[in-house]
């Protein structure tokens, strides 16, 4: 029996008849008003941690709005699907208990003009001054369609950033165009002299509506879209897209087929991470320790275009495997690039390491406290730097994850440092990942025929930066509501909390250690 | 201590790069020439991203490392658009970053130009019916130059600028 069936049994104290089992990712329990409150407060006895929350419209015929609330227990495969229909446009707020809620809830009220009672926060999140406050995109009688925005902004209507008061504060706005080559957010210092008081991040610049986008067509034609979440985690996206389709139509993609998609994905790690490590040196003015990382990443880029034809793996997924095949030569030369790859990486690290004046600003800079990490769902390499072992590659093994087992390793300074050196061990992690893949590699083809079949569908993954949760529901073949939630959108919270008492210059390090994701949140 | 003293007093060796793309140099070199002429030594250009997946950004970054290293051709992004001779412009046009795209474009002193990167943003590309897009970068500003792709390689960029440094040329002449 289903372990995690077996506990909310326990903790829950339900019949096991309550509860569903769907796709062998989640379980489905349906609640209703009257025990809501004190489900909530029960699973947030037991320690679940709130892993996504979103909103539905018409998922069956009983309901028109409903409300899924997505839970991880560690040690558990299964995620629990809390569903909850509301009858009414609004429901009660849970933001006191799990604080992640908050983001989300916003989230919903802009899209389906849900209100959250008692609710703290209630501005508005991914839709920005320029939209009308009426406006609610996700909603069906919403026709997706070119807008217009406003040209002018009553001043009730703009954003109220948190004011801190007091004598000596002041405050430094950012954004959202910045200095450097980088993608546009809003960063609100409130300073006293040199040390930051509090930061406010505020995001959805880029805000494309992926999710209304990819309604109404069908399942392949939206997979451009899950590409297009973020450049750097085109792989993370397109395999978690992809193996949602084929859970809900039972599709068994070819051995071969699962083998390509580790070696791409555990590829796209790579370089995303080398983009990180690289950057962090270059904020600390010591651009010589940062040109070797570089100089592997581009290696890297130009190994992925000649394995897939783009260097970001544009188009190299598709439902029921690959596109392309990748041939044995290929992978073979590979295998023995990534042993130079490795002792090269291995010397450029120890250099960097092995200077004073880098270490300096490394430790103890931008500190994410151990306490910080479940509550606000923080995951990725984030989280293994301040201690925490969550990986989804291990939690919830997908793919060939579960025959070839990642190792993580874990430290406990949540600085600048410990996230340097977590993302170093990830990439020689993931080189011996690639080369045990390719020692294994299977024959035969590399793509299934897709079956497609309606219904719901949980898929998570790990990118380069944690936790992505992609949610489908299908109906007549065609996509009803795509939900997405990469690890950026949780993590970004971890930066304000990182940057308290440390002074304005140290913000795009301990930005940079992160290197978290604008496009993957504001979608 | 050694270590520290030998860091003191031995001299400084960088990376010995074992790569030599004559091709791209050939083509560099050539844009430099053109570069002296017209600009005056210098091509600033001011990136902004208007809502790009990112993929772009991570192309042009990828121009300033040493594999690329574009400002040996005497081309350099800046900090500020007031210090900008050309935007180059990433993204379909996000209905959040209209204004903002707009009012960068406005404090870049004249003469300027623009170039739309990538797929997005010289016509929306898979974005353009969504109610969060307003199309291509020209829908906000005049746009001289499209470089297309999903996204372009640093190499079709470097094309892409030859063209347009080209295309300077012919209006000056």
């Amino acid at each position: 029996m289903n372990e995690l069936i077996l506990l909310c049994q326990k903790i829950l104290n339900l019949p096991a008849e309550r509860f569903a089992e769907n796709q062998d990712e989640e379980v489905i329990l349906q609640i209703d008003d009257n025990e809501f409150e004190k489900i909530m407060s029960l699973l947030y006895d037991a320690e679940f941690t709130l892993a996504c929350m979103f909103a539905t419209e018409n998922i069956d015929e009983k309901s028109n709005l409903t409300l899924f609330y997505i839970f991880e227990k560690s040690r558990c495969h299964n995620f629990l699907a809390l569903k909850y229909n509301i009858s009414a446009d609004k429901a009660p707020s849970v933001a006191m208990t799990f604080p992640t809620a908050s983001l989300y809830e916003r989230e919903i009220r802009d899209g389906f003009g849900i209100e959250f009672e008692y609710s703290k926060d209630t501005r508005r999140l991914f839709l920005h001054e320029n939209y009308p406050v009426q406006f609610h995109p996700l909603r069906k009688s919403f026709r997706n369609g070119q807008t217009v925005p406003n040209v002018t902004v009553p001043p009730d209507e703009e954003y109220k950033f948190r004011e801190v008061h007091s004598e000596g504060i002041y405050q430094i706005p950012v954004g959202p165009v910045h200095a450097g080559i980088i993608e546009p957010g809003h960063f609100r210092f409130s300073v006293i002299g040199e040390a930051i008081y509090n930061l406010e991040i505020r995001m959805f610049w880029k805000h494309r509506g992926i999710e209304k986008l990819a309604e109404g067509k069908n399942p392949t034609q939206a997979l451009a879209l899950a590409e297009a979440i973020s450049g750097d985690e085109t792989a993370a996206n397109s395999w978690a897209y992809c193996m949602a389709i084929e859970r809900l139509s039972g599709l068994k993609i070819p051995p071969r087929a699962e083998h390509i998609r580790l070696i791409f994905a555990e590829m796209e790690r790579i370089y995303a991470l080398l983009g990180d490590m690289a950057g962090m040196p270059i904020d600390v003015a010591y651009p010589v320790g940062a040109s070797p990382i570089f100089n592997l990443r581009e290696e890297i880029l130009r190994w992925n275009g000649k394995l897939s034809g783009s260097r970001f793996y544009k188009g190299s997924f598709t439902i029921g495997g690959m596109k392309n095949d990748v041939s044995t030569e290929l992978l073979h030369e590979l295998s023995q690039y990534l042993v130079s790859f490795s002792s090269r990486f291995h010397d450029a690290v120890q250099h960097l390491l092995a200077q004073p004046s880098v270490i300096d600003r490394f430790e103890p800079t931008g500190r994410v406290k151990k306490e910080l990490i479940a509550p606000m769902n923080i995951t990725g390499p984030i989280a293994q730097a301040s201690g925490v072992p969550r990986d989804v590659r291990i939690d919830h093994p997908y793919g060939l994850y579960a025959k070839l087992i990642p190792e993580i390793k874990t430290l406990d300074g949540g600085d600048v440092l410990c996230r340097f050196k977590i993302k170093a061990g990830i990439i020689q992690h993931s080189t011996h990942l690639i080369s045990q893949a390719i020692r294994e590699m299977p024959g035969g083809n590399v793509c299934a025929e897709p079956k497609l079949r309606d219904g719901t569908v949980l898929s998570v993954v790990e990118s380069c930066r944690g936790q992505n949760v992609h949610w489908v529901s299908i109906r007549h073949g065609l996509i009803e509501r795509y939900k997405v939630r990469t690890a950026s959108f949780c993590n970004w919270p971890a930066i304000e909390f990182a940057v308290q008492d440390e002074i304005v210059p140290d913000f795009p390090l301990i930005n940079k250690s992160m290197n978290l994701s604008y496009a993957g949140t504001d979608l | 201590m050694g270590g520290m003293f030998n860091n003191i007093v031995k001299p400084k060796i960088t990376e010995n790069f074992s790569f030599l793309d004559s091709e791209l140099e050939q083509e560099g070199f050539a844009i430099r020439e053109k570069i002296d002429k017209i600009f005056g030594g210098s091509l600033a250009i001011r990136e902004v991203d208007a809502g790009s997946d990112n993929s772009p950004e991570i192309e042009l970054v990828n121009l300033t490392t040493p594999y690329y290293d574009i400002e040996r051709f005497g081309i350099s992004f800046v900090a500020s658009p007031r210090h900008a001779d050309v935007l180059i412009v990433t993204g379909p046009v996000t209905r959040n970053m209209a204004l903002a795209l707009k009012k960068t474009y406005d404090a870049t002193p004249e003469p300027k130009w623009v170039i739309a990167l990538g797929d997005d943003a010289c016509d929306g590309g898979i974005f353009k019916d969504s109610y969060a897009v307003l199309g291509g970068v020209d829908k906000i500003i005049p746009v001289d130059m499209k470089i297309r792709g999903n996204p372009p390689s640093p190499r079709e960029i470097l094309k892409g600028l030859f063209t347009f440094i080209n295309q300077i040329e012919k209006q000056r002449s």
